[in-house]
């Protein structure tokens, strides 16, 4: 299925740097995308892209077949990596500012930001100063600034940086409820357990050009058979390690995590494990998003 | 009187503000977090009527006029506008001399002049008052109520000989209102018809040309206070300009803005919502500085005080729309609020260049120099320039024009060539971003 956001061959270079490199995905509608890379990939280049905050040397950015036009970006909503708030612009006026310069009628705007303000649990602070707030309260404004007006993509970089956990699960509900009513998200993050949690698709680059993209579960589930093993008493791999056909993908807490050939038999596995000590697990596993994100970019 | 009047003016303004801030005290300690948000200052017409623009204003000038700064900013202009105007009239009241003068008889319109002129001349306050015949007015002259008694329009009694250690009457005003008086006589004795007495009563003098230049006129003085004025305001919403870019740029805000409005749109609406703060603080101020001279009747405000007044007022207008694209421009340029200094300082050259030089010519009096006629045409220094040469009577309505004009054109390109810095600046971020980056084509890149 095509995407409602489409990212075609996006080119661009600072001086020396190509921080985008033909970069090309698309996000469908009703789903929540997530965003990789590693640190200067050119995530935030590219959603500076969306919404024409940076020049292009190539490439297109569509919307429902077209390029991006002002009244399309209207309909998007933003949230960059460093906050923008007026820091002493009271909170609730400052949502509603914002919704109003997304179209929203001053009656629509007041309503919208009392629902949201509500929703995000700050209600209370709609008559401070944002500077008065913590930096998670800052984060819910901005997040409420983002959805004040019901966009049809939400572009969110880093939005759950700094957040505590009940700050996360409030943000993450919002944007799974705002995928599942139409909405294109598309968001930006290093935290990939949340990531794999959270969204339907992954997108991950690196030096401007994509690497892997699809779906949470396909990722998950292709390459390699995986296997975590853990043996009683040991915390090193060593029994694994001269086993063919068998490769050590991690270890942690004493489990073994373990890829095997196609043609690898696993009870050879098991005789090995059991060989070296009496074995507490052993089971096949799905590819964490972690494990795609090194091995992408390996 | 007007003492008691400006006290109990400062009295009020002082008892609301107490007020204000003990209730704003108050609310704190009823649980200040929770408190519901302000009212928000309505500006339905500007924000339907300019869309974008018209919303981006809207803030500015909420945001402005809610400013402590603002709000104490105002107050002090107003005072210290009052107490320019207000002082002198003071000073005039309690050191004019009052003459008494009792009247036995009809009073006619032509005495009653001839007595004020008199008392004008001579700097006396005249207080007329009616006696009911010459013996009760010689019993007033001597008791001390009455210092003069004019009788039936031809004899002018006093107290004691003239110039007397004794006598009460102002030397000087008692032979100008007796030669007067003996004129009126004589143009009855002439049979002078009532058109004749009326030409030669509006007799004026000749006028004295000093070869040396004397104190300044009530004009002149208007004028240079106009011309401080204007040289504060406009420094004060220019630097505004500056600072709002910067803090949308240093807090990030405008990378949310921009994600919705275009950069010129933002610009503009920022330029407009602090030109609309700005002229209604400066129209705000010369209201009540024009009431408060019709009130207390301040030579500052006569004769062509007023046109020199509203002269500054209008190229405060046309000197804020020159400059703040090139401050707002500057602005987009900076990345830290340390820096407003070392960007606002060459920006302020020519305005401080212009207002020197302007206040110079205004003191002086004297008949400016062509080159200061040329800089009248030159949109950095016309606001200036241009003010003095009204408030000196020395431009024609067309000059005027041509002048503004060419402030309009210089405007225009001044914002075509700020909105394009302005673009290219306010989402670099990293470090100040240098001018010769920003003027020249861009190497690379297009708008997706």
């Amino acid at each position: 299925m095509a995407g409602l956001l489409q990212v075609e061959g996006l080119r661009r270079r600072f001086g020396s740097v190509v921080a985008l490199d033909g970069l090309t995905f698309d996000v469908p509608a009703g789903e929540v995308v997530g965003f990789l890379g590693p640190n200067g990939a050119g995530k935030t280049t590219t959603m500076r892209a969306i919404f024409g905050l940076t020049d292009l040397d190539g490439g297109t950015v569509r919307w429902n077949g077209a390029s991006v036009s002002q009244a399309d970006r209207r309909a998007f909503g933003y949230m960059p990596e460093e906050r923008g708030l007026y820091p002493g612009m009271l909170v609730g006026e400052q949502v509603e500012y914002l919704g109003r310069l997304h179209g929203l009628s001053r009656a629509e705007s007041a309503r919208e930001t009392a629902g949201w303000l509500e929703r995000l649990d700050i209600a209370t602070r709609r008559g401070d100063k944002v500077e008065t707030l913590s930096h998670g309260n800052q984060q819910r404004v901005q997040l409420a600034a983002a959805l004040v007006h019901a966009p049809e993509l939400l572009v969110l970089d880093e939005p759950l940086s700094g957040l505590d956990p009940t700050g996360i699960d409030a943000i993450g509900r919002v944007l799974v409820d705002q995928a599942r009513s139409g909405c294109c998200v598309l968001f930006s993050s290093h935290q990939l357990d949340l990531v794999e949690d959270l969204c339907d698709r992954v997108v991950i680059i690196d030096h401007g050009r994509l690497v892997v993209a699809g779906t949470v579960d396909d990722l998950a589930t292709s390459g390699a058979r995986r296997l975590q093993v853990r043996v009683e008493g040991r915390r090193d791999a060593e029994w694994a390690e001269r086993l063919p056909g068998v490769r050590v993908s991690e270890l942690s807490g004493g489990a073994v995590r373990l890829l095997l050939d196609d043609d690898t038999d696993s009870d050879e596995v098991l005789r090995a494990a059991m060989t070296a000590g009496r074995v507490t697990e052993f089971s096949f596993t799905r590819r964490r998003l972690s494990e795609v994100f090194r091995e992408a970019l390996a | 009187m007007k003492i008691v009047g400006v006290v109990a003016v400062v009295a009020v303004v002082l008892s609301l503000r107490i007020a204000l801030y003990r209730a704003r005290r108050r609310r704190r300690r009823d649980g200040g977090g929770g408190r519901p948000a302000r009212r928000s200052l309505d500006l339905p017409t500007l924000e339907s009527a300019l869309g974008d623009v018209g919303l981006v204003a809207g803030r500015e000038i909420r945001e402005r006029v809610r400013g402590r700064i603002f709000r104490i900013g105002t107050l002090v202009i107003l005072v210290a506008v009052a107490a320019v105007i207000v002082i002198p009239t003071l000073d005039k009241t309690t050191t004019l001399p009052q003459q008494k003068v009792g009247v036995v008889g009809t009073l006619s319109p032509q005495v009653r002049q001839v007595v004020e002129v008199a008392g004008r001349a001579t700097r006396e306050k005249v207080v007329l008052a009616g006696e009911s015949s010459r013996q009760s007015a010689a019993a007033a002259l001597r008791s001390g109520k009455l210092d003069v008694v004019i009788v039936n329009s031809t004899e002018m009694l006093v107290d004691h000989p003239l110039g007397s250690s004794k006598s009460h009457a102002d030397v000087p005003f008692v032979d100008t209102v007796a030669e007067y008086l003996g004129v009126l006589q004589a143009y009855e004795r002439a049979g002078l018809t009532t058109a004749q007495r009326a030409v030669v009563s509006g007799a004026r003098p000749v006028p004295v040309t000093s070869l040396t230049p004397g104190g300044k006129s009530a004009v002149q003085t208007t004028s240079v206070i106009g011309l401080v004025l204007l040289f504060i305001m406009l420094t004060q919403y220019c630097t505004w300009t500056l600072i709002g870019v910067l803090q949308e740029k240093s807090s990030r805000v405008v990378e949310v803005l921009l994600s919705t409005v275009r950069p010129i749109q933002l610009l503009g609406g920022k330029v407009l919502g602090i030109g609309l703060v700005a002229m209604g603080q400066a129209a705000l101020i010369v209201g009540v500085a024009l009431a408060i001279g019709a009130a207390v009747g301040s030579d500052l405000l006569h004769g062509a005080a007023p046109i020199a007044v509203l002269a500054e007022l209008l190229w405060l207008l046309l000197g804020y729309a020159f400059y703040s694209w090139v401050y707002a421009a500057a602005g987009s340029t900076a990345e830290r609020q340390d820096q407003v200094q070392t960007l606002a300082l060459p920006l302020s050259l020519p305005v401080l260049f212009g207002y020197v030089y302007s206040i110079t010519v205004a003191s002086s009096g004297g008949t400016p120099s062509l080159f200061f006629k040329v800089l009248a045409y030159f949109p950095p220094t016309a606001p200036f320039c241009m003010s003095v040469l009204v408030g000196l009577r020395q431009a024609t309505w067309w000059e005027f024009l041509a002048s503004t004009l060419l402030s309009l054109a210089g405007t225009v390109a001044v914002a075509v060539f700020a909105a394009r810095i302005y673009r290219r600046a306010v989402l670099r971020t990293g470090g100040r971003v240098r001018l010769a980056e920003l003027v020249g084509r861009p190497t690379a890149g297009r708008r997706p």
